[in-house]
C-alpha cells in the first residue's frame, strides 16, 4: 500500500549549529497511523513537524504527502491537509478574537452552520465552550483553549493532524483528559496524525507506531506489533 | 461654550476618516502607520492641485483616496516578508512623501478659497448646508468602514493583528491582506486631507505634522473611557468607531480649551504632548492591570 506520508532522505541545518537538527531521516506513514514521535529536547522532534507545516525547509530530501512533494503545494493546499497544535495558544489560535470568530476563520465559506450547531458540537469536547461563544479565547483556561483548538482543527478533518506536545502545559488531570479525547478522536475519524510527546505511557496507551529521535537521527522504529510487548520502563530505555 | 463645542464638532468631523484609519492600523491591524502623516498631506495636496488644475472635484477626490491607497501599498511592500519593520516602513514612506508631495503641489500651499470643490456651492447656499453636505460625506465613509468591520474581510484584517502567522498557516493570503489594510486605512487618511484642505481652504505641506500621534492619542482616550463599558463583543467593532469619535472630539475639545485660555501657541504642542503622553499611560497601566 502506498504510504500516506514519506520522509526520504531528509536533512535539517541552521546555519548557527554545528550538528544538524536532522539528518537523512527516512520514515513513512500509512493513513490512518497514530505516529508517536519521542526522543529528547532537542532531538529534532518539532523540527520534523515544522517541515510539513511550512515553517522550516528542508535543506536535503523530500517530504512525499500523497504523492506530491509536499513544497509543490500551495500553502492554502498545504493548510488543508496539514493542521498542527503545539502547546501553545497562539500558536493554535487567535487570543483576541471569540470563539465563534476563530470559528468562522476556518469556517468553509459554502457552510451555513448556526451557533447552535457550533455550541453542541463545541459541547462535545468541553462543556464550557457552548456557553461561550462570544468570549475571547484569551480568557478561556488552558484546558478550554486546546479542546477548542483540537474541535476546531478537526472541523474539517485534515489528512494528517501534527500535535507538538499539545498536552504539555496543562495539568496532569487536564492533560490526561485531552490526550485520551484526542486519541478518541482522531481514531474515530480515521484522522492521520503525528505526536510528538515525553510522555511514554502516552505513547504506549494512543500511539500506534512509535519513531525515536537522537540528536537529529532515527534511533528506533516500534512497530504496532512490537509495541504490545513493551513497559514504559522499557519503551523509556529504548528510546532515551 | 457653545462656540468652543462647534469648533470642537467641525474640527473633529473632517479627522473622522483619519481616525477610522488609525483606527484600522493600530487597533485591527496593530501597527503604528506612520505614513499616515504623508497621505493626509498627499490627499490635500492631489485634491488641491487636481482642482486648481479644473479638474472635477469628484474626480479630484476620488484620486486623493487612490493615491493614499498607493502609498498605504507602498509601506505594506516594504514590509512584505519581514524585510523593513512595519514602523520604520511607515515612517520611511511618509519621509519619502514629503518630496513626492512638495512635487505634486509645486509649492508648499495652494489656496482653495477660490476654487470650486466638493462643498463649496453647498456652503455658498448656507452654512448649515454646507456642514451637513460635510457631515453626509463623512457618514458615508463612516456606514462603509462600519460595513468592513463586520465583514469577513474585516474579520480577517482583525485577525492578521492578531496573529498574521497563524492566518498564513490556515491558507490566508497574508500577503494580501497586509496590502488591504495598509491601503484602506491610507485611503482614508487622504480623505480626510482632502475634506481638510477644502474646509480650512488650503493644503498645505506641513498639514499632517503629528496626524498619526494625535489619531492615536485620540483614540486611546476613547477606547480607555468607551470600551470598559462594552462586555459584548458583538458590539466592538461600533464600539471601536464610537472610542474614535469621542477620542477626537475630546483632542479638539482641549485643544480649543487650551487657546481660550490664551496659551501661548509656541506651547500648544508641548502641553498637547504631555496630555497625549498621560493619556497612553494611564491606559496602559489600566491594560496591564486588567
Amino acid at each position: 500500500m502506498t504510504p500516506l506520508l514519506q520522509f526520504e532522505n531528509i536533512t535539517l541545518r541552521h546555519p548557527s549549529l554545528e550538528r544538524p537538527i536532522l539528518l537523512d531521516i527516512n520514515y513513512s506513514v500509512q493513513k490512518g497511523d497514530c505516529v508517536v514521535v519521542l526522543g529528547a529536547n532537542g532531538s529534532g522532534k518539532s523540527s520534523l513537524l515544522k517541515l510539513l507545516d511550512g515553517r522550516y525547509r528542508t535543506n536535503a530530501g523530500k517530504i512525499i504527502l500523497k504523492n506530491k512533494n509536499i513544497l509543490s503545494l500551495s500553502a492554502r493546499a498545504r493548510a488543508h491537509c496539514i493542521h498542527t497544535l503545539t502547546q501553545n495558544a497562539q500558536d493554535n489560535l487567535f487570543l483576541n478574537l471569540t470563539i465563534f470568530e476563530n470559528y468562522q476563520l476556518i469556517q468553509k465559506r459554502n457552510k451555513a452552520d448556526t451557533i447552535d450547531s457550533l455550541a453542541d458540537y463545541l459541547y462535545s469536547f468541553n462543556p464550557n465552550l457552548a456557553t461561550k461563544l462570544d468570549v475571547l479565547v484569551a480568557r478561556l483556561s488552558g484546558g478550554e483553549q486546546q479542546a477548542l483548538a483540537l474541535a476546531l482543527a478537526v472541523l474539517y478533518p485534515p489528512e494528517i493532524l501534527l500535535l507538538d506536545e499539545h498536552t504539555s502545559a496543562l495539568d496532569p488531570k487536564t492533560a490526561e483528559h485531552l490526550m485520551a479525547l484526542t486519541a478518541r478522536i482522531i481514531h474515530e475519524r480515521h484522522i492521520t496524525a503525528l505526536l510528538t510527546t515525553h510522555n511514554v505511557n502516552h505513547a504506549l496507551a494512543y500511539g500506534d507506531r512509535i519513531l525515536a529521535l537522537k540528536e537529529g537521527l532515527v534511533h528506533d522504529c516500534i512497530e504496532r506489533n512490537d509495541k504490545q510487548n513493551l513497559t514504559a520502563e522499557m519503551l523509556m530505555a529504548r528510546c532515551y | 461654550m457653545i462656540a468652543l463645542l462647534l469648533a470642537t464638532l467641525t474640527q473633529s468631523l473632517t479627522l473622522i476618516p483619519l481616525a477610522l484609519g488609525i483606527n484600522l492600523s493600530y487597533t485591527l491591524l496593530r501597527a503604528t502607520d506612520m505614513t499616515i502623516d504623508g497621505s493626509f498631506v498627499l490627499g490635500a495636496g492631489v485634491f488641491a492641485q487636481l482642482v486648481t488644475m479644473g479638474i472635477s472635484p469628484y474626480i479630484a477626490f476620488l484620486a486623493a483616496l487612490a493615491c493614499g491607497a498607493i502609498a498605504g501599498a507602498f509601506t505594506a511592500f516594504l514590509q512584505n516578508g519581514g524585510k523593513v519593520d512595519p514602523l520604520l516602513a511607515g515612517i520611511l514612506t511618509s519621509f519619502i512623501l514629503y518630496s513626492v508631495n512638495m512635487a505634486i503641489m509645486g509649492r508648499p500651499n495652494i489656496n482653495l478659497l477660490s476654487t470650486p470643490t466638493l462643498f463649496s456651492a453647498a456652503f455658498a447656499h448656507s452654512l448649515t448646508l454646507g456642514w451637513l453636505s460635510v457631515a453626509l460625506l463623512i457618514g458615508l465613509l463612516v456606514v462603509a468602514f462600519y460595513a468592513l468591520l463586520q465583514s469577513r474581510l474585516g474579520l480577517c484584517l482583525r485577525a492578521f493583528g492578531d496573529n498574521a502567522m497563524l492566518l498564513s498557516r490556515q491558507g490566508y493570503n497574508v500577503t494580501t491582506l497586509r496590502f488591504t489594510g495598509f491601503g484602506l486605512n491610507n485611503l482614508l487618511a487622504a480623505a480626510s486631507g482632502a475634506i481638510t484642505a477644502q474646509i480650512i481652504g488650503y493644503a498645505d505641506i506641513g498639514m499632517g505634522v503629528g496626524m498619526t500621534l494625535i489619531g492615536i492619542g485620540a483614540i486611546v482616550l476613547g477606547q480607555h473611557l468607551i470600551l470598559p463599558f462594552v462586555k459584548k463583543h458583538y458590539l466592538r467593532a461600533g464600539s471601536e468607531l464610537l472610542a474614535a469619535f469621542i477620542g477626537i472630539a475630546l483632542y479638539f475639545f482641549i485643544l480649543n480649551g487650551l487657546l481660550r485660555f490664551n496659551i501661548n501657541p509656541i506651547y500648544l504642542k508641548l502641553l498637547l504632548g504631555v496630555l497625549l503622553a498621560l493619556f497612553l499611560r494611564t491606559a496602559t497601566q489600566k491594560a496591564s492591570l486588567t
